[in-house]
């Protein structure tokens, strides 16, 4: 039962990924993406990772997503007449790149010895979440919390209202 | 709930390619940066489905740590935009081309 | 006299010469000009203090020893002997005459420091050629008088083709040191010294093919110095130097530089009768060659210079029929006379308004003073050979030497001999009747000649007129003083009796008067200049330039220009550069990457991932293949 809901969701996952990455208008292309990420998420709980899968959707779907469409609106990106691009002749090129990319990397994936071992039952409390996070990874907790300092900081200098003429 | 280690990891894999292509394929800032965090999602699903095929908790640890890098990196990514915004008032990426030779 | 005195001969010309190159300039003209000729005067006291030295054995002076390597002992060593004591003194004596000429000559020339040193310098040369007791030396002296004639010859550089006169001097000379060089050092390797005494006394040791060879180099060499075929080309066209410069170069001194130098040989060549009979040939060829073209031209100088070409084939002559004193004799005549005639044609050419051209003179006898004809004549009737003069007595021993040698080949010879004399007179006589006979008829204003340039005429005139005595035939009562000075070194006797020489005086004498009455005919009253083929052909010498430019400066300057533009510039030039090309035309494609767009570099990206995966693959379906 679980398993044919996993394959499922990795269905949905796909099927909305390539609606995001097909839709002209951007706020069209974050909401697909944002319902992909709550196919993502329960995926993410079915593979033993509640945490994980809360945070998927706070963070991710919650916070950066809502990100992007702030700076979307902000700006009126949409809904912007792109103009027309050059066509298919640029596309083919790419579309085959990216077919091929596909291709290789299922293929790869698959044949490895690893691939066809079963994942078990598994399920990690967030307990147990906690005491691996704040124990073996205390240091590197710290390390990114500068980063989002810096990130705040550079963030802030970047959107700085421009002098008359030029740049900062 | 048994599903083989290879099928997720070509869930993640696929989805990591269709990002990818995302990013080539799009003209606009923005949707290379949404082509850009489905391949950072692409990443934490792999490294979810390892934690749970090893039964330990560190992939799952460093998802977490994942998500924390990309909301900054986005912040600092959206603060570009807006300030490329600003400069030109387009976001086509081919537009900023100053750096040719 | 200490010997090593000696060297004071030809120091002092080569001590004035470089006081003045360095000081000349500076210092008043008339310091410059007195030292140029006391430097040569100096000389002519000094040899003839040394005179008496010279008989017998000679005197050897050393200086230095100049080289010393393994078995080469060279030192820098004059010979003062009996062959080179009357050319030393003709040299230092005549030298110093020219230049007093000179003085008056160059008054208005304001390089003049240049021309003094040089003329001094040339005379250093010279001495070292005829003072010469090795090889070393005489090289020496050889390369100097090419390079003094080369710069004096083109002293008024400004004017192209007198630089171009002087280059081609230069150069056909120089293709003759070629072969006087390879024979120096073939001698040194058979006989391992330079010495000339000491070659010579080795002569009979060397194998008769060697000898053939030797004598064929040295002969070579000196046909360059003498301008005789095939290196006569620029004798002609030397006459472009101030006429001082060919009274002393081309009259007395450089062009008798070869007849000297196989003089000095005379012992290691005439063991070869080939060589001594290809000696005589080439003189012979070169007399008549010269006498005919002289026929033809229209310049005063060139006339006199292809006379000189003519004289000195007389000279060859003289040395293969094996008469060195014949040859000495005459050289010392033709010194003098020649030179009388350079310096008066000199004059001559001042009258005529610095007109070369005889044919836009005449009448000068009259518009200039009265001497000058009769110093131009003295001279003309010696070369001419008119009886009982020193020309006379000097070319009649010449052809008596031919007559009477018991090979019959020389019976050819004395006969283009006789023939020579003829268009000598000929010649001669076409040339005073020309400048100094009849109606002036030339446009210019006559220059006033100075005192310089009047007075050293006459001791030559009569040194010319007079010269015979210096070698007087027995036959008719002389005492043959030459010959009995140079001994030994005087060459084969020559063996002719009586009736023999009385009928050859006569010959002589019938085709003096014989030119001398075609000339007057054709040439008393005035006709202008014939202007046909043969004139022209004549004209030209023979065409010998255009044949030298056909078959030597043609291809040279084709290969030259295979070398620059084919070589150097098409294949060097054009790899290199085409290296530059191709390098700038890669970087070029290359920098189309550089797009500058975010869209592309990540497309690159994504390539390179495709690749990378690829080679996985590969390895995949590889290691899948055995295990």
């Amino acid at each position: 039962m679980a398993t044919m809901i996993f394959y499922i969701l990795g269905f949905i996952l796909l099927a909305a990924t390539l609606m995001c990455i097909t839709r002209r208008n951007p706020v069209h292309a974050v909401v697909y993406l944002v319902a992909g990420f709550f196919a993502l998420a329960l995926m993410f709980y079915l593979l033993g990772a509640p945490l994980v899968a809360a945070w998927e959707v706070i963070v991710y779907a919650g916070a950066i997503m809502v990100l992007f469409l702030f700076i979307i609106m902000m700006l009126g990106l949409a809904p912007q007449e792109v103009p027309p691009g050059p066509g298919w002749q640029r596309w083919l090129p790419l579309a085959l790149l990216s077919a091929s990319l596909m291709i290789c990397t299922l293929l790869l994936v698959l044949q490895d010895p690893a691939a066809g071992q079963e994942i078990g039952d598994f399920y990690l409390a967030p307990q147990a979440l906690g005491e691996a996070l704040f124990g073996r990874y205390a240091l590197a907790v710290e390390i990114v919390s500068f980063q989002l300092l810096f990130a705040t900081i550079g963030a802030f200098l970047l959107g700085r209202p421009l002098p008359k003429g030029e740049g900062p | 709930m048994t599903i083989p280690f290879g099928h997720a990891l070509a869930f993640a894999g696929a989805l990591f390619v269709l990002g990818l292509s995302c990013v080539l394929i799009r003209r606009q800032i923005m949707m290379i940066l949404i082509g850009v965090e489905i391949m950072l999602n692409a990443a934490s699903l792999a490294f979810v489905a390892a934690s749970a095929y090893w039964r330990q908790p560190d992939g799952q640890v460093f998802v977490l740590l994942l998500m924390a890098i990309t909301a900054a990196e986005v912040a600092v990514a959206l603060a570009m935009v807006v300030y490329l915004w600003r400069r030109k008032r387009t976001l086509v990426a081919d537009e900023f081309n100053g750096m040719h030779g | 006299m200490n010997e090593s005195l000696l060297f004071l001969i030809p120091l002092l010309p080569l001590l004035c010469a470089v006081l003045n190159m360095f000081f000349g300039m500076r210092l008043p003209r008339l310091f410059a000009e007195t030292m140029a000729v006391t430097g040569v005067a100096g000389a002519f006291v000094l040899t003839l203090l040394f005179w008496g030295q010279g008989g017998g054995e000679g005197t050897r002076a050393v200086l230095f020893s100049w080289l010393s390597s393994g078995s080469l002992e060279v030192s820098f060593a004059l010979n003062f002997d009996r062959l080179a004591a009357p050319m030393t003194l003709m040299v230092t004596g005549v030298a110093t005459l020219i230049h007093l000429y000179a003085v008056g000559y160059m008054h208005g020339e304001d390089d003049y420091a240049r021309f003094y040193s040089l003329l001094n310098l040339f005379v250093f040369a010279m001495l070292m050629i005829v003072l010469a007791d090795n090889l070393l030396v005489l090289f020496l002296g050889w390369e100097g008088v090419g390079l003094c004639s080369y710069g004096l010859i083109g002293f008024w550089y400004r004017k192209l083709e007198n630089a171009k006169a002087g280059t081609k001097a230069f150069l056909v000379t120089r293709v003759g040191d070629v072969f006087l060089g390879i024979a120096l050092l073939w001698l040194f390797t058979l006989t391992g010294t330079l010495s000339i005494s000491a070659i010579n006394a080795q002569a009979a040791t060397i194998s008769p093919g060697v000898v053939i060879a030797l004598s064929l180099l040295l002969l070579l060499g000196a046909c360059g110095k003498s301008a005789q075929l095939p290196l006569m080309t620029w004798l002609a066209d030397a006459m472009a130097g101030p006429t001082p410069v060919s009274a002393l170069i081309h009259a007395a001194t450089m062009v008798t530089a070869g007849v000297y130098l196989l003089c000095r040989f005379f012992p290691l060549v005439s063991l070869s009768a080939v060589a001594m009979t290809a000696i005589t040939a080439i003189g012979a060829l070169t007399a008549i060659y010269a006498a005919t073209c002289a026929m033809a031209q229209r310049e005063i100088k060139r006339v006199l210079a292809y006379s000189t070409m003519s004289q000195v084939g007389y000279m060859f002559m003289a040395v293969g029929a094996g008469t060195v004193a014949g040859a000495m004799f005459h050289l010392l005549t033709h010194a003098f006379f020649k030179a009388v005639l350079f310096m008066a044609a000199g004059c001559v050419i001042h009258l005529a308004d610095n007109e070369n051209d005889i044919f836009k003179m005449g009448g000068l006898a009259r518009r200039g003073p009265p001497e000058l004809f009769w110093v131009f004549l003295a001279g003309a009737v010696c070369l001419a050979g008119l009886p009982l003069t020193g020309g006379f007595f000097s070319k009649d021993g010449i052809l008596l030497a031919l007559f009477s040698h018991p090979d019959p080949v020389y019976r050819v010879f004395w006969l283009i001999g006789v023939v020579t004399a003829l268009l000598t007179a000929f010649y001669t006589f076409r040339l005073v009747y020309l400048v100094f006979a009849g109606e002036y008829r030339g446009a210019g204003h006559p220059h006033a000649i100075p005192l310089l340039m009047r007075w050293p005429l006459w001791p030559l005139a009569l040194l010319g007129l007079g010269g015979g005595l210096l070698n007087l035939p027995a036959f008719v009562g002389g005492g043959e003083a030459l010959h009995h000075w140079y001994g030994t070194l005087a060459g084969l006797e020559v063996d002719a009796s009586q009736e023999v020489e009385w009928m050859l005086v006569g010959l002589a004498a019938a085709l003096t008067g014989g030119g001398w009455f075609a000339a007057r005919w054709r040439y008393r009253s005035y006709r202008p200049p014939l202007d046909n083929a043969v004139s022209r052909f004549l004209l030209s010498g023979w065409r010998a330039d255009a044949l030298v430019d056909c078959l030597f400066v043609r291809p040279f300057a084709a290969m030259a220009r295979f070398c620059s533009t084919g070589c150097d510039r098409t294949l060097f030039d054009g790899t290199i550069n085409g290296l530059g090309r191709l390098a700038t035309s890669w970087s070029n494609l290359l920098v189309l990457l550089t797009t500058g767009r975010l869209t592309s570099y990540l497309s690159a990206f994504a390539w390179g991932f495709l690749v990378l995966l690829g080679w996985f693959l590969l390895k995949l379906v590889n290691g899948g293949g055995h295990g």
